[in-house]
C-alpha cells in the first residue's frame, strides 16, 4: 500500500503558479529525490509536505492519513535544511535531544537516544560542543541526526549538500544513504544536482516548470529520458536537427550523412526533429552494423577523466566523450575524423 | 646600518593615522568625563575627597527615586520585549511587506516630542473613559492612583524606548536566520510558545541585552513624562539638584556613566560565550 500519497497537488504564490498537478506515490522505506533546476518547485512541494505551504489545491496522504491541512509540529516529518538550522545556542546533544524535550520524553531515554544517534553519525566525543565549533558537514550530520531522533514518519531533505564542498558532499552523500537504508525510513531529497540525485535515489523525480516530466529510476531516467526536457537536463545530450528519411524504418539524414535509428514513433515525427545521442555513446574510428559520421575535430576538452571532442559534422557540433587513458591517441584540432555509435544508443525527439 | 633599517621598517608598519585618530576619538570622550569626575571629587576647597559621592547617596530622595525609576526601568524592558520580540518576530516571518510601516510607526517618537506624548496620555486617560454613545464606564480615570498613573509611565517609556529596541530586535532577528530555526523547530513538533522561549529569545540574548540597555538609559534619564505625571522618577530629581546644587550632580552623573559601563560590561559577558548564528560560516 502507498505510504505517502501526493494527490493532484497545485500551488501558487499570488495567482503565480509554481506547482502544478503533482502525482507521486511512495511506498514505505523508498529514497525519492526530486530533481530540477532552481524555480521548477521541488521545495515548494517539499514544504507543502512538510506543513510549512499549503497547497492552492490538492490532497497529501500519510499512513493513509490527510495531513494536508496539518500543523507542521504535529505531522511528525523530519526535516533537514541546506543552512543545517542547529540552534546556536543549544550543543550538539541538546540539539538532537531537542524534538524529544519538546514531546517531554523521560530525560534518560533522551540521553539514550542522543548517544545513539552520535554514534550512528560518529560524533560520540563532540555531545558538548556547540554548532559553531564544527565544520559544515559534521553540523549537517547533526541536522540529520536531529531528524532522525523523533523517529519521523518521513524524513525530507532540502537540498542538504548544496553548501558544502564537493568532497564532503559526495561523503556525506553516501552516508545520507547507508543511514537511511539501515533505518529503512521514508525519504524525500531535494536537489538540483544530477549526479547526487542518480546515485543515491530509489526513484527520481525530474521537474520542470512546476510540473513532473518524469518519474522513474536512475537507469530510466538516464538512459530512457521521455521527454527533451528530461533528456537534455540529466547528463549530456546531443541534440542534432535532422531529416527523416524513412520513419518505418527508422532512417534519417545529418547533413549528407544517413543515420539509423530505432522505429520512429508518430509522435516524434514533428516539423523539426533531433537525434538524442549522449556523448559517451560516440567513440572513435570505423565500426560494422553501426551508424558511422565523418567529421572534423573543432575542439578538444580535458575534463579530468575524460576528454571531450568536439566534433563538426556537416554544420552541426557534437560532443564526444572518451575516457582519459594514458595511452589515449587523440586526433588534432581541424583533422577529420571518422565516429561510430550503435543503433540502439540514439533516439529521435 | 642594519639597525636604521630595520627602525624604519618598524616605523613604516606603525598604523600612525589609526592610532592618532584613535587617540583624539578617545580623548574627546574621556577629557569631558575626566572633567566631571574631577570636579565631582573638588567639593572641599582644596582636597580631593568623595564629600559630592556621600552627600548625593545620603539624601534620601536620592534612593527612593532611583529606585523608583529602576524598578519603572525594569517594567519598561519587560513590557517592551513582550509586545516588540514577538511582533518583529512575526512581521519578518509572515508579513514582510509590513515592516516599512511598522519601521515608521517606530520613528514616530523621534518626531513627536514627548511633551506632546505625555499631554496626549493625560487627556485620554485622565478623564473615564465610556463605550461609545452611552454612559457605561471602561475605564476609570487612571491619573487618580499611584498605579494608573505608573501605567501610564511605564506606557509613555514604551513609547520612547521603542526605537531603539525595535531596531535592536529586528537587527538581531535578521542575523539568526530565524525562518530556518523557527521551520527546524516546528519540525521537530515545537509549538509557538517553545519556538520563542527556546529558540528566539536565547538566540536574540544580546540584541534584547542591547536594546534593554538603551531603554534602561531612556527611563532613568527622563524627565518630560515622569515630572508632568507627577513621579517620583531619578530625571527630575537630578534635574531639580542640578538646580540648587553644583557638586552632587557631576558626582551623580559620573555615577551614571559608571553604571552604564557596568551594563555594558555585562553585554559583553554574556554575548561572548554566545555561539555563532546558524549559516554564519
Amino acid at each position: 500500500m502507498t505510504y505517502l500519497s501526493i494527490s493532484n497537488v497545485s500551488k501558487a504564490f499570488s495567482n503565480t503558479p509554481v506547482v502544478s498537478d503533482f502525482n507521486l506515490e511512495v511506498d514505505k522505506g523508498e529514497f525519492v529525490s526530486f530533481l530540477g533546476p532552481s524555480g521548477c518547485g521541488k521545495t515548494t512541494t517539499l514544504r507543502m509536505i512538510a506543513g510549512f505551504e499549503l497547497p492552492t489545491s490538492g490532497v497529501i496522504r500519510l499512513e493513509n492519513e490527510d495531513i494536508t491541512y496539518k500543523a507542521p509540529n504535529q505531522r511528525n516529518v523530519g526535516m533537514v535544511f541546506q543552512s543545517y538550522a542547529l540552534f546556536p545556542n543549544l550543543t550538539l546533544a541538546q540539539n538532537i535531544g531537542f524534538g524529544l524535550d519538546v514531546r517531554k520524553t523521560p530525560k534518560d531515554m533522551i540521553q539514550v537516544r542522543v548517544n545513539e544517534m552520535l554514534a550512528l553519525i560518529h560524533l560520540e566525543e563532540f555531545g558538548k560542543r556547540y554548532p559553531h565549533q564544527l565544520s559544515g558537514g559534521q553540523q549537517q550530520r547533526v541536522a540529520l541526526a536531529r531528524a532522525l531522533a523523533i523517529r519521523p514518519r518521513v524524513l525530507l531533505l532540502d537540498e542538504p549538500l548544496s553548501a558544502l564542498d564537493a568532497k564532503i558532499r559526495v561523503e556525506l552523500r553516501s552516508e545520507i544513504r547507508n543511514i537511511q537504508q539501515k533505518l529503512g525510513i521514508t525519504t524525500i531529497y531535494v536537489t538540483h544536482d544530477q549526479e547526487e540525485a542518480l546515485s543515491i535515489s530509489d526513484r527520481v523525480v525530474v521537474m520542470g516548470l512546476g510540473h513532473i516530466e518524469q518519474v522513474g529510476t536512475p537507469n530510466e531516467i538516464y538512459n530512457y529520458p521521455k521527454t527533451e526536457f528530461v533528456a537534455s537536463f540529466v547528463g549530456q545530450l546531443n541534440l542534432v536537427p535532422v531529416a527523416v528519411l524513412n520513419a518505418s524504418q527508422g532512417l534519417v539524414r545529418i547533413g549528407s550523412q544517413t543515420v539509423q535509428t530505432q522505429q520512429i514513433s508518430e509522435k516524434v515525427g514533428s516539423d523539426h526533429p533531433s537525434l538524442a545521442v549522449r556523448p559517451e555513446e560516440l567513440h572513435l574510428g570505423h565500426a560494422e552494423d553501426a551508424n558511422n559520421l565523418h567529421g572534423k575535430v573543432d575542439t578538444i576538452t580535458y575534463l579530468g577523466a575524460i576528454v571531450r571532442i568536439r566534433l563538426d559534422i556537416d554544420g552541426h557540433f557534437v560532443s564526444m566523450d572518451l575516457f582519459n587513458e594514458r595511452k589515449l591517441a587523440l586526433p588534432k584540432v581541424g583533422e577529420p575524423i571518422e565516429i561510430h555509435f550503435p543503433v540502439h544508443a540514439c533516439w529521435l525527439l | 646600518m642594519k639597525r636604521a633599517f630595520n627602525l624604519r621598517y618598524s616605523l613604516r608598519r606603525f598604523p600612525f593615522w589609526s592610532w592618532l585618530w584613535f587617540i583624539l576619538g578617545a580623548l574627546y570622550f574621556i577629557l569631558p568625563l575626566y572633567a566631571t569626575l574631577d570636579f565631582s571629587l573638588r567639593m572641599k576647597r582644596g582636597v580631593i575627597s568623595l564629600q559630592a559621592y556621600s552627600s548625593a547617596f545620603s539624601d534620601p530622595q536620592f534612593f527612593q527615586t532611583f529606585l523608583f525609576s529602576n524598578l519603572m526601568a525594569l517594567a519598561t524592558i519587560f513590557i517592551s520585549l513582550v509586545l516588540i520580540v514577538p511582533t518583529c518576530y512575526w512581521i519578518r516571518l509572515r508579513v514582510p511587506a509590513a515592516r516599512r510601516i511598522v519601521e515608521f510607526i517606530t520613528l514616530m517618537p523621534f518626531v513627536i516630542p514627548a511633551i506632546i506624548l505625555v499631554f496626549g496620555l493625560i487627556a485620554i486617560y485622565g478623564a473615564p473613559i465610556n463605550i461609545p454613545f452611552t454612559s457605561i464606564n471602561l475605564l476609570a480615570p487612571l491619573t487618580e492612583s499611584d498605579l494608573g498613573t505608573n501605567l501610564l509611565l511605564a506606557a509613555g517609556y514604551i513609547v520612547l524606548a521603542m526605537p531603539y529596541m525595535y531596531r535592536a530586535v529586528d537587527t538581531g532577528l535578521q542575523a539568526m536566520n530565524m525562518r530556518a530555526l523557527t521551520e527546524a523547530a516546528q519540525s521537530l513538533g515545537a509549538n509557538w510558545f517553545t519556538i520563542m522561549i527556546r529558540v528566539i529569545f536565547p538566540n536574540l540574548r544580546s540584541a534584547l541585552l542591547s536594546g534593554a540597555l538603551l531603554t534602561f538609559a531612556i527611563v532613568v534619564g527622563e524627565v518630560t513624562i515622569s515630572s508632568f505625571l507627577n513621579r517620583p522618577a531619578f530625571g527630575p530629581y537630578l534635574w531639580l539638584l542640578g538646580q540648587h546644587r553644583s557638586y552632587e550632580p557631576a558626582a551623580l552623573a559620573f555615577f551614571s556613566f559608571l553604571l552604564t559601563w557596568a551594563a555594558m560590561g555585562l553585554i559583553q559577558l554574556v554575548s561572548g560565550g554566545q555561539g555563532q548564528v546558524s549559516g554564519a560560516h
